[in-house]
């Protein structure tokens, strides 16, 4: 699945999709790498890599371009080569402010800034991050700057609410029906527009009761400025990008661990796709306790205690090694168990892919190139 | 963990248990009304915060464990579906509930519009779903209505109240915008019916003696520095200070320095005619202890940082722990 990367008629974007904490940030730095080093101009965009992990990527705080990673830096791989590897964090406030100075006239762009339903929304409302990731998404696949882009997504409970989360942004701020609700109560002129009257429409009037006609003049607002400057170029974006991601274009992963949640996740997520004929690509497992030579271990206790006794080590020390053993082996018990009950889920042709647990912290390109290797 | 020898060794680095009668600390915890247990998604807060309604359970507390959203965590671990609106018992002294933004909503404009034809329009309207998603934390400030109303069940006295009620909140940054919600609708309605419950929803959260938010991490680079962060915003933004923190997952001291030096020295020495199995014996505690050193850095980091209590969650090497596990917890 992920070796198609490489090839030169592979997909164009990935989406790397899962339950937050499993590891996707990294693992999209790792595919990206991998594109790279398969030769592609690749980019890499993420939301919130860990320090380190950003600091070998070479990404700067409060930098929102595209930055090169210093791939002249990596030891051991084959030389030369011709890919390239960029890396992109994404910012949710600052996407918005930039497509609003894009898009809308000058002087409107301060009554947005203003407004009250736009300082939450750009930031802080369930999906704008995603709706983000989109235009971000769209932006650079019209560059054609890239052969390969890899978008890492917000972190989500639901791993679809990526999916989502754009549409229901989009319908909440569909124009129709709010405009002619709140038509007839709104000033003529576009500038520094007041709601007028709100509290003659009896439902206006009870909802304001509630919620504070402050609320509701500064929603109408808001309105009228998305309608008037945004509402088209953002639904027709985002139609695109849909598009885009339903075609033979992309590959969607399903990232998780061996937990429960996010394998139940990831298979919501294949499931969801199946059923919307959109690209699936594949399981990655990550952290996975592996446990090679399983027969080994069953047969030859005895045999290592005597060992370990002829050896002269202590019976304590023995008894404890046999006890780190023996945990280890219960952790990739209940990995086998977890991946296991996921094939019996999605039958044995989906492809799934596992990634042993790492030994220490994945924070050098050079770590990143190991786990490239997996691919 | 059952019929293992290893018990012993799990517990040693522990400095005590919530089952002693006289642990001062889970005393004052249990004594307070409202829990919120916070953290990065995927660290274990229902988890926590199943252990610490068991833990308050067995100190005679009533208990009541709100999830907030539909993701069914709670229920999983008692065997049952997504749990309802509507406290279910889910063992002796454990009640569990959901809470449900858009019904509190429903239910709050009904008893604050007087005609229930009006009501009933303006529920079933597609303007209250937008207002509901669009408004910035008017579902949010309803999941606390519904916290608030919990808790006053038992100032008045009025039959089922809970002793304490635990939120298992969502992942940090949703979690945040709900605490931070009050400051900011006040700021936003300004007046109205919702400012005064809003008021009083405030104090309740900020007084000490009734509330607190309790951390779960891992140790491990990202929830830390979200920790990290997430301290100094409950102290200068919240003014809700972590009260204490839960280091989940935490791998086993086995072997002192005496034993790690002799692993490795036997590793060295009989890497080339050392056979299969006793090799990856020596690799596998090898990584586990290399695994549990970079886990201390990480420890080490919250100690230094937090003023609250501090505890370390044993990790039991499987991805499925039970209700029987999470008893054991704390």
């Amino acid at each position: 699945m992920i070796n198609r990367i490489s090839d030169p008629d592979g997909p164009k974007i990935i989406v790397c999709c899962g339950s937050g904490g499993v590891g996707k940030t990294t693992l999209s730095a790792a595919i990206g790498l991998y594109g790279a080093l398969s030769g592609k101009k690749t980019i890499v965009l993420t939301i919130d890599p860990a320090r380190r992990l950003a600091d070998s990527l070479g990404l700067k705080d409060f930098n929102v371009d595209a930055q090169r990673v210093p791939l002249e830096q990596l030891s051991d791989i084959p030389r030369p080569f011709e890919g390239q590897l960029y890396a992109m964090m994404l910012d949710a406030k600052r996407t918005f402010d930039n497509l609003i100075f894009r898009h809308a006239p000058a002087d409107l762009t301060k009554n947005i800034f203003k407004n009250r339903y736009y300082q939450h929304l750009s930031n802080n409302m369930a999906g704008s991050h995603e709706y983000m990731a989109m235009e971000k998404l769209y932006e650079i696949y019209h560059q054609d700057k890239y052969d390969l882009i890899v978008l890492d997504t917000p972190p989500s409970r639901r791993a679809l609410d990526f999916l989502e989360a754009p549409g229901k942004l989009l319908n909440l701020l569909g124009h129709n029906f709010f405009l002619k609700m709140f038509r007839p109560y709104l000033h003529a002129g576009r500038l520094g527009m007041r709601v007028f009257n709100i509290l003659a429409y009896p439902v206006l009037r009870a909802v304001g009761k509630v919620i504070g006609k402050q609320v509701l003049e500064d929603l109408a607002g808001f309105m009228q400025l998305w309608n008037d400057v945004l509402f088209e170029g953002f639904s027709r974006r985002a139609e695109t990008v849909k598009t885009l991601l339903s075609g033979n274009m992309t590959l969607f992963l399903a990232i998780a661990t061996p937990q429960h949640l996010p394998m139940t996740e990831a298979v919501f997520l294949y499931e969801k796709l199946s059923r919307n004929n959109m690209p699936f690509g594949g399981f990655i497992i990550n952290r996975v306790h592996v446990l090679e030579n399983q027969e080994l271990f069953d047969t030859d206790r005895h045999g290592m205690a005597e060992f370990f006794n002829k050896k002269s080590i202590d019976d304590r020390l023995a008894e404890k090694l046999g006890i780190t053993f023996n945990n280890y082996m219960k952790m990739s018990e209940s990995d086998a168990h977890a991946i296991n009950d996921l094939i019996n889920k999605i039958g044995s042709n989906v492809d799934i892919l596992q990634i042993p647990v790492a030994e220490g912290e994945i924070a050098h390109l050079n770590d990143l190139v190991r786990l490239s290797r997996m691919f | 963990m059952a019929g293992d020898n290893t018990d012993g060794l799990y517990h040693k680095e522990r400095t005590g248990s919530l089952r002693q009668p006289a642990d001062l600390w889970a005393k004052q915890l249990f004594s307070r009304r409202l829990i919120f247990v916070m953290g990065k998604g995927g660290v274990g807060k229902t988890t926590i915060s199943v252990a610490l309604g068991k833990a308050a359970a067995r100190d005679k507390k009533k208990v009541l464990l709100l999830e907030i959203g539909d993701t069914g965590t709670i229920g999983n671990i008692f065997n049952k579906k997504v749990l309802p609106e509507v406290p279910l018992k889910l063992s002796s002294n454990i009640w569990g509930a959901r809470v449900n933004p858009k019904a509190e909503l429903a239910a709050y404009t009904n008893a604050y519009v007087n005609s229930g034809f009006i009501a009933n329009r303006i529920v079933k309207s597609r303007l209250f779903d937008y207002l509901a998603e669009a408004t910035p934390g008017l579902k949010e400030v309803m999941s606390l209505g519904c916290i608030w109303r919990w808790e006053k069940k038992k100032k008045e006295q009025l039959e089922n109240a809970f002793d304490l009620i635990i939120v298992d909140a969502p992942a940090t940054g949703h979690a945040l915008s709900l605490l931070r919600l009050p400051d900011l609708l006040i700021n936003m309605i300004r007046v109205g019916p919702l400012v005064a419950q809003i008021r009083r929803l405030q104090n309740l959260f900020k007084d000490h003696r009734k509330t607190c938010i309790l951390l779960v991490t891992l140790a491990e680079e990202l929830p830390v520095n979200e920790a990290m962060e997430f301290y100094c915003l409950a102290e200068d933004e919240l003014h809700m200070p972590v009260a204490a923190t839960f280091i989940n997952c935490v791998y086993p001291v086995l072997f002192d320095k005496d034993e790690v030096r002799q692993i490795k020295r036997m590793k060295d020495q009989f890497e080339a005619n050392l056979p299969n199995p006793h090799h990856v014996i020596l690799e596998t505690a090898l990584r586990q202890i290399n695994r549990r050193n970079i886990q201390q850095t990480y420890i080490d980091r919250i100690r230094a940082k937090t003023t609250g209590h501090v505890r370390e969650i044993p990790f039991y090497f499987t991805n499925d722990l039970t209700l029987i596990h999470i008893e054991e917890l704390l």
